[in-house]
């Protein structure tokens, strides 16, 4: 089959498309023909060693497609069965063998294309609206990169709850994408100072809860503008990861709450993974949620989906395509 | 009027019995006698120039007297009232001019001694339990210096909340003081690992939460021990401050969250300042708080009061009586 491999990190040139025989499942595992694979920043970070995996490896951590054989002991899907997963590398491929307790159904009314473009972000934006700080209605969010893979999410996530969204972009176009997600009042970062509008915006008292996966660039000014005993959600670092700081910085901003939460430990039981997975793809079928697909590359053009998403350049999801 | 006056910071001998003249009440504050003032780690802080504030300074941050004068405008205290408060510095002295917002009433069936007594500390493990983690009926909460000021009365609330409550002490000594508070399980640190501990009472999976006044002795091992999405509310260092942190440390230890808490934000309203001693006053008027009152000091003996506390051998609260 064809794949994409890493055989040493670096920069989007480090990725192969390379011929891998196409894996036969042990007795856990399920063998899928990937319709879709999901891009991610995270894979940016595997592929130049921010996040270390043991080389050689096969990009990817969200698929969708078709499972084509099972192994010995797997109950909870079939030969045929639409299935998603997110969180397990190697879905650069035309094929994966995935541990069956990880696939999840996808039900009518989502397609393939979609299912790999929201496991991953559609779980993310979940968790944080849902879990992490659960917002409630009236209350006031900052989300940064409001037109991100995820960004655009939580704002759709977070308006439907009932919660005022305060969003930062860095364009005009990115602007319109983060207020028709639902977006309040919409922040270009690149020409006003949004700790500044922020406080404006809040009367001074500041939002709630910050969700930011923008991280370096960021979060100083983020506990800046969070009121008393409310909470900065980081979940990224798009911009370069935050540098130790001082604990007392959080006593002094006014009793803050800090996580740097991951997917991985809100989907850690098979439970969890179904329900919140479950929870997204409902709320796509009923158009609740909507998914923008941005740009589909083939397989073998996944440097170029690299530098897209690195440069900036891509609003949306994107998929590559086997 | 007498009065302990730290003219520059230093040990405890830097602070002097002097006569000073009374202060006036501004508009909006009043004049309390002092008739008991409470001796709190904060008050070492300041002293030793750790906490800064302009000097000459009167250090003691909380008491409980009887109002004797009103400045202009105040309209919720009168002559006479039995008051108590936190947060006003100068408590070691006959008289303290302090706002009237900050002042909160005793009700008859405290005396003054309990009042000054559990103002600072009360209200702490009050809010740690209430709202810094909202500790539920069968959670686990590890709590350090079990038998320390805020300690001892976090350990009786979260036993009183339904929790398991593990703590740590120093001594056999202070570890039975804790465990005749209710904590299931005391830990001598002096003597045990508490990460291999905590790990084995809890059979690997860690606590919901720690409460930890401590800082910097024990914060590496803090994240060892919790489980997946708990919570670390550091709301003290006694051991010194925490030093930077890396925010991808509490991700990877489990998605973790983290607090570094003061008082002041948590009564900053008087709202909520009324709401939280009533509370507290009520567990002790009903014994469901027990406290422990050490060793009361006359002014003049205030220095001693602070060599005491600092060689942390005394377990229970240290009150001056001018």
């Amino acid at each position: 089959m064809k794949a994409i491999q890493v055989k040493q990190t670096g920069g989007p040139e480090a990725m192969e498309l390379v011929d891998l025989p196409v894996p036969e499942p042990t007795a856990n595992e399920a063998v899928v023909k990937l319709s879709a694979s999901g891009v991610n920043f995270i894979d940016v970070y595997h592929r130049e060693g921010r996040y270390k995996v043991s080389l050689p490896f096969t990009p990817g951590q969200e698929g969708a497609g078709v499972v084509t054989a099972v192994g010995a002991d797997v109950k909870s899907v079939k030969v045929g069965d639409r299935v998603a997963w997110s969180h397990l590398l190697g879905s650069y491929a035309e094929y994966e063998a995935v541990q069956a307790h990880r696939l999840v159904p996808i039900p009518d009314g989502v397609t393939d294309q979609q299912a790999a473009a929201a496991m991953l972000q559609g779980m993310t934006a979940h968790y944080l609206v849902h879990d992490t700080y659960p917002l409630k209605r009236g209350e006031t969010t900052l989300v940064h990169a409001a037109a991100g893979g995820v960004g655009a999410l939580l704002v759709q996530m977070a308006h439907d709850i009932g919660a005022r969204v305060i969003a930062t972009v860095s364009t005009e176009e990115k602007a319109k994408i983060a207020r028709d997600a639902g977006a309040d009042q919409v922040i270009l970062y690149t020409q006003s100072d949004f700790e500044a509008e922020t406080k404006r915006l809040t009367d001074g008292q500041g939002v709630d809860v910050v969700y930011d996966s923008v991280g370096k660039t960021t979060f100083e000014k983020g506990l800046n503008v969070i009121r008393p005993r409310g909470m900065m959600a980081l979940f990224g670092g798009s911009s370069g990861a935050v540098p130790p700081f001082d604990p007392i910085t959080l006593t002094q901003k006014g009793s803050l709450f800090l996580t740097r939460p991951s997917l991985g430990n809100y989907i850690a039981t098979r439970e969890e993974l179904v329900a919140r997975s479950s929870a997204v793809f409902g709320m796509m079928a009923s158009g609740k949620l909507k998914v923008r697909i941005g740009h589909t590359y083939p397989l073998a053009e996944a440097q170029r989906a690299h530098r897209e998403l690195e440069g900036r350049m891509t609003t949306g999801k994107l998929l590559l395509i086997p | 009027m007498k009065a302990i006056r730290v003219q520059h910071t230093g040990g405890p001998e830097v602070m002097e019995l002097v006569e000073v003249p009374t202060p006036q009440p501004k508009p909006g504050e009043v004049l309390v006698k002092v008739a008991v003032a409470g001796v709190n780690s904060i008050d070492g802080q300041f002293r030793d120039g750790r906490l800064r504030t302009p000097l000459p300074f009167i250090p003691g941050q909380e008491g409980a007297g009887v109002v004797t004068a009103l400045g202009e405008h105040v309209k919720s205290v009168k002559v006479g009232d039995r008051v108590a408060w936190s947060g006003t510095l100068g408590s070691y002295a006959e008289y303290v001019a302090a706002s009237a917002d900050s002042l909160v009433p005793i009700p008859d069936a405290i005396s003054d001694q309990q009042a000054a007594a559990a103002m600072v500390h009360g209200l702490t493990a009050h809010y740690l339990v209430n709202d810094a983690h909202k500790l539920k009926a069968g959670e686990t909460a590890l709590v350090h210096a079990a038998a320390g000021g805020v300690g001892l009365l976090l350990v009786q609330m979260a036993r009183a909340i339904g929790a398991r409550v593990i703590g740590t002490a120093s001594s056999d000594e202070k570890a039975k003081l804790a465990r005749e508070a209710g904590a299931d399980e005391v830990i001598v640190f002096t003597r045990q690992d508490f990460e291999s501990e905590v790990k084995r009472l809890t059979g690997g999976k860690g606590v919901e939460v720690v409460y930890d006044g401590v800082g910097n002795a024990t914060f590496e091992k803090n994240l060892n021990v919790m489980r997946l999405r708990g919570m670390l509310v550091l709301y003290g260092m006694s051991s010194g401050p925490v030093p930077p942190v890396d925010p991808a440390k509490l991700s990877e230890k489990g998605s973790l969250y983290m607090a570094r808490t003061t008082l002041a934000h948590f009564t900053a309203t008087r709202e909520e300042l009324l709401a939280r001693t009533s509370a507290l006053f009520a567990m002790i008027a009903d014994d469901t708080l027990k406290l422990r009152i050490a060793k009361t000091y006359s002014l003049s003996e205030a220095a001693e009061s602070h060599r005491d506390m600092e060689a942390r051998k005394i377990a229970g609260k240290l009150l001056v009586i001018p």
